[in-house]
């Protein structure tokens, strides 16, 4: 994944420009990481080199939060997992295999750590993510149509963000 | 049975640091929570250290520090300004190695072993180094780069991504390759004249003139000016044998002088911190109470790590509800 720059930061990050100010590199996230999602960063670019990662795609941030308790320099904020805005997950309905009406997945709800707030499921069946969704990646991890995808928060465009006031 | 010299002392402590730092990330990996980080901002059971330069770069872009950052970096400081700059040569993995790739060299590589290297030379470099990097970072970055440049952060980090992550990191390459060069060379160059991260050590040292440090007493000096010893036992290269010590600047008490000296006349030896200043109540010296004062300073330390370890979420919760009330405090007011 070395050069990929679709990576998450880890729950409860600045805004972009704030965290790489404010990240010592020292690796403490990825070490208390109990299920590895959290990666330093690997590379020849000494801006972003040894600050922490996550891809969705190999393994999920599972908002346990030991990160984001453990930054020594505040780097990350100690939120709720319901205030954190890791990105947004958007669910592409012509490949939802629930949408399209193939077989019955659920797979992304069953999942989700913020059940019935990020994700609901219209009429009982269809999953929907709502602006709650804290961008953890777990249902783009689990998705088997890989209908999901999780954009970083620094990549939206910050007027219409809605966790701009806190990250 | 003998009593160990200091130099069996520091070698010992300094590979117990060198093999903590790779069994660090291992005891992560088998989740044991009671030590983290690298070289650049570390904890043990609740006591934060930091490298000063990075809290530094931290503090400088966001004029703001957090209280882990600040008591990390003190702690450093509180050290070099009693101890003078004994993390480089009791600590620092950095300065392990290149002791060694010396050793090498001196046995291999040189031809004359003896041939004194000139000191008092390379703390200017460093300074100028130092300020060019740090200007580089003040105009152009928001990143702390200057972190790039630890060698010891190299060595943990090493460490943490082949256990971490299994991945064979380059910086291990880098590492090498500037044993190497150390290697042919011999005089501990990226000490000497690079590492940025023992400027602001140095600079806090010099603050205080009654440090720990290397004395000589000219009278009890019995060897010849051709062969000496401490000259020769000197890691750095200095001359011990200056009467005012002008060389105390790149000195790192290592104590290597003064061992090589006992054998000979006992002409060198360490001044305690703050020797000579009278305590006037109790009638005995600062030195003397600074020994107690060590202990004290240790136990309160590990006093406060503990409490800090117990409530830890507690004060990162509170702090980040205070950093957060200001931020949207400000964002009001613009």
């Amino acid at each position: 994944m070395i050069g990929s720059n679709h990576f998450l930061r880890p729950p409860g990050a600045r805004t972009e420009e704030e965290f790489l100010s404010r990240c010592l590199q020292c690796g403490q996230c990825a070490q208390v990481c109990i299920f590895d999602c959290i990666q330093m960063r690997r590379g020849f670019n000494f801006f972003l080199a040894g600050t922490p990662e996550i891809n969705p795609k190999v393994a999920p941030c599972y908002l346990c939060m030991r990160c984001s308790a453990i930054c020594p320099s505040d780097a990350l904020h100690d939120i709720d997992i319901y205030e954190v805005r890791m990105g947004v997950a958007e669910l592409d309905r012509k490949k939802c295999l629930t949408w399209k009406e193939e077989l019955l997945c659920r797979s992304c709800y069953e999942r989700c750590p913020i059940k019935w707030k990020a994700m609901i499921l219209e009429r009982g069946e269809y999953p929907v993510i709502t602006d709650e969704c804290a961008g953890c990646g777990l249902c783009e991890h689990v998705c088997p149509a890989s209908a999901i995808v999780v954009t970083p928060t620094r990549f939206q465009d910050r007027s219409n963000d809605p966790g701009k006031k806190l990250s | 049975m003998r009593k160990p010299t200091l130099k069996t002392c520091r070698r010992t402590f300094q590979i117990f640091i060198a093999l903590a730092f790779i069994f660090i990330p291992v005891l992560n990996r088998s989740r044991y929570s009671f030590v983290y980080g690298n070289f650049l901002s570390f904890q043990a059971f609740g006591v934060p250290f930091a490298d000063p330069l990075a809290v530094l770069q931290l503090t400088v872009k966001n004029w703001y520090f957090t209280l882990d950052t600040f008591i990390g970096a003190l702690l450093p400081l509180i050290l070099a300004f009693t101890l003078g700059t004994v993390f480089c040569s009791w600590i620092c993995p950095y300065g392990l190695l290149p002791e060694w790739a010396q050793k090498v060299n001196r046995k291999f590589v040189a031809r004359s072993p003896r041939e004194g290297m000139s000191g008092r030379k390379g703390f200017p470099y460093k300074i100028v180094i130092f300020s060019l990097g740090f200007s580089v970072f003040f105009l152009f970055s928001t990143t702390p780069i200057l972190n790039q440049l630890s060698t010891a952060a190299w060595y943990s980090r090493f460490f943490q991504y082949y256990f971490g992550q299994d991945v064979v990191s380059l910086c291990g390459l880098f590492l090498i390759s500037l044993l190497c060069f150390e290697c042919v060379l011999g005089k501990r160059f990226w000490c000497r004249y690079i590492c940025p991260q023992s400027v602001l050590l140095v600079l806090v040292k010099l603050l205080n003139r009654k440090r720990l440090k290397v004395v000589f007493a000219k009278q009890d000096c019995i060897c010849n000016s051709g062969y000496e010893r401490c000259k020769m036992a000197c890691t750095l290269g200095l001359n011990p044998k200056t009467e005012d010590n002008v060389l105390e600047t790149e000195c790192n008490n290592c104590g290597d002088c003064v061992v090589s000296c006992q054998k000979m006349g006992k002409a060198l030896s360490f001044e305690l911190p703050f020797a000579g200043i009278p305590f006037p109540h109790l009638k005995i010296q600062v030195s003397v109470l600074f020994k107690f004062l060590v202990v004290a300073v240790f136990s309160g330390i590990l006093f406060f790590g503990i409490v800090r370890w117990i409530f830890h979420r507690k004060l990162k919760r509170m702090a980040t509800r205070f950093s957060l009330r200001r931020e949207l405090f400000s964002r009001v007011n613009d």
